[in-house]
């Protein structure tokens, strides 16, 4: 199985936006809670960084959610309390608790997309599409690195020369203020001069540009792209023709078990837990290829050793 | 960069693109598309804005001097994110749109947005913030003159933009939690981001009394050397 990573990026963004879409249209229980377990198996294994931190965010977003709606909504049958003559009901309790799990799966969703559509990837979907707005992208993405660089050097410079000083806030604050004034001289005059040399190199020009990385469109990106779409559609024809529908108000009806659901809710499992699966294919076969160069090392030392003696 | 000649045109595009077309596509974003499409608000907002500074200008030679002019405060407001708690990126929009004219000041906004979402999270958030943090800056274009002249309107206005932009996200909380608009909910979305409301209005305020007169100085000089 080929590493998510290294198909298409307009292939990964199709399935990206379809599956986000999935997510947040289908008010489904099943589905809600398919795509909450593969969301946070997807983060786990590709944006594991802070994912810890983030967790205490998403809590505080579900609860939220989750309350929001039973105190704004007094719809529903089952009366569970009654606070200042508002019904608290177990429909809006419940629909409040999937749609704090569906909000979850979409920031996790969109954790992991911003971690494999990276900005040189974005670019090259929109570079082509609209190459004004590609390039000035990419000229502010670039301008922020380096800005940092350059805040380094100045900072550095300011120190030698015994003009920084941080020995309380204020002191810290002025500093700080003094190297932010030599960045905004120093960006607005390098800005003009990158402007004038790229205007030089005939920046404007109506031709095709090219963009930083290449991607060709392979077969296992057609085919990826026909199965995302294939069950995509059969998912939403399913969401439209009411075959996956789930009643909260006024009381809970979910939806008759019927073959297409079933077929439905595999293939809504099977592309919600596609990166999960590539990404541990993808450890595998890096295991697989790291012990078989260890064992030939390990063949190719006892051969010298036999042939040393 | 490619010009607009026709100066109705211009005139109609300036006036249009922010007041209505803008509002327009980050409403049907939000209702019609459910929050679903965010992406594709964001870059129809984005090309809009786009469109909105070239109608800016009136000569094919500095244009993208100037661009690049936006692009560096646009920089600067993304990096000014990253400052703990009370962010910068408002009062630097204030001042683009002051000195580089509000088109310009409704790109950096815009883009700020756009390109700061990179490293916070995109969402269904980015086109709000994209059309607040813009009209932030387009308004403080409009009335540059009374901002540049009166240091009392400016830090009013600074803390009326704060207030802006907690009234333009509140809808979007309020579309986000319900489906739908409701008066009750936006009303209780109000009163509970009012803490943010007044932290940004007292962090747009600070920064125009630190940021104002230096960075005003600094694109002056630059327009003036250059000729934009």
């Amino acid at each position: 199985m080929k590493p998510l990573e290294k198909y298409n990026p307009a292939v990964l963004f199709i399935y990206f936006l379809l599956l986000a879409s999935l997510v947040m249209f289908a008010a489904n229980p099943v589905m809600t809670m398919i795509a909450f377990v593969a969301m946070n198996s997807a983060a786990v294994v590709y944006a594991g960084n802070g994912l810890g931190r983030a967790y205490i965010f998403y809590a505080v977003i579900f609860v939220l959610t989750s309350l929001a709606n039973p105190v704004f909504s007094h719809n529903g049958v089952t009366v569970l309390l009654v606070v200042n003559d508002n019904p608290i009901t177990l429909e809006a309790v419940l629909y409040g608790v999937m749609t704090g799990f569906t909000i979850l799966s979409v920031l996790l969703l969109f954790r992991v997309f911003s971690t494999l559509m990276t900005s040189d990837r974005l670019l090259y979907i929109f570079g082509r599409a609209f190459p004004k707005l590609g390039l000035l992208l990419s000229m502010t993405l670039r301008f922020v690195p380096l800005f940092g660089r350059q805040r380094r050097k100045i900072e550095n410079t300011q120190k030698t020369l015994g003009l920084y000083k941080n020995e309380n806030a204020i002191d810290t604050i002025k500093g700080k203020l003094s190297i932010l004034s030599a960045m905004t001289t120093w960006g607005l005059e390098n800005g003009i001069v990158t402007a004038d040399s790229m205007s030089a190199r005939g920046y404007g020009i109506k031709r095709s540009r090219t963009s930083f990385s290449m991607y060709r469109f392979e077969r296992s990106d057609a085919f990826m792209l026909c199965a995302v779409l294939l069950s995509c559609g059969f998912i939403f024809l399913g969401i439209a023709i009411d075959k996956l529908k789930t009643d909260f108000y006024p009381r809970i009806e979910l939806s008759e078990v019927s073959a297409y659901a079933l077929i439905s809710y595999v293939l809504y499992a099977l592309i919600a837990f596609f990166p999960f699966v590539a990404k541990l294919a993808e450890r595998e076969a890096q295991k697989k290829l790291f012990k078989e160069s260890c064992d030939n090392s390990v063949n190719r030392e006892r051969i010298e050793k036999r042939d040393s003696v | 960069m490619p010009v607009i000649n026709n100066p109705t045109v211009r005139k109609i595009l300036r006036i249009i693109i922010p007041f209505l077309v803008v509002p327009a596509a980050v409403l049907v974003g939000a209702y019609v598309f459910e929050d679903k499409m965010y992406a594709y608000v964001s870059l129809v907002i984005t090309i809009l804005a786009i469109v909105l500074f070239i109608s800016g200008f009136e000569k094919r030679r500095t244009g993208s001097r100037r661009m690049v002019i936006v692009v560096v405060m646009t920089v600067i407001a993304v990096i000014g994110r990253f400052v703990p708690i009370i962010k910068p990126v408002a009062a630097i929009t204030v001042i683009s749109g002051v000195f580089l004219g509000g088109e310009s000041g409704f790109l950096v906004g815009s883009m700020t947005s756009v390109v700061s979402n990179f490293f916070w999270g995109q969402g269904p958030w980015t086109p709000f913030q994209m059309f607040s943090w813009g009209m932030i800056g387009l308004v403080a274009g409009l009335i540059g003159k009374y901002l540049k002249t009166s240091k009392p309107v400016l830090y009013i206005y600074g803390a009326f933009s704060g207030l802006l932009f907690s009234l333009i996200m509140d809808v979007w909380t309020v579309l986000w939690y319900n489906d739908g608009f409701s008066w009750d909910g936006y009303l209780a979305a109000i009163a509970s981001a009012a803490p943010m409301t007044i932290l940004y209005a007292f962090s747009n305020v600070i920064f125009l009394i630190i940021l104002f007169d230096p960075i005003g100085k600094k694109l002056e000089r630059i327009r003036t050397v250059y000729g934009l």
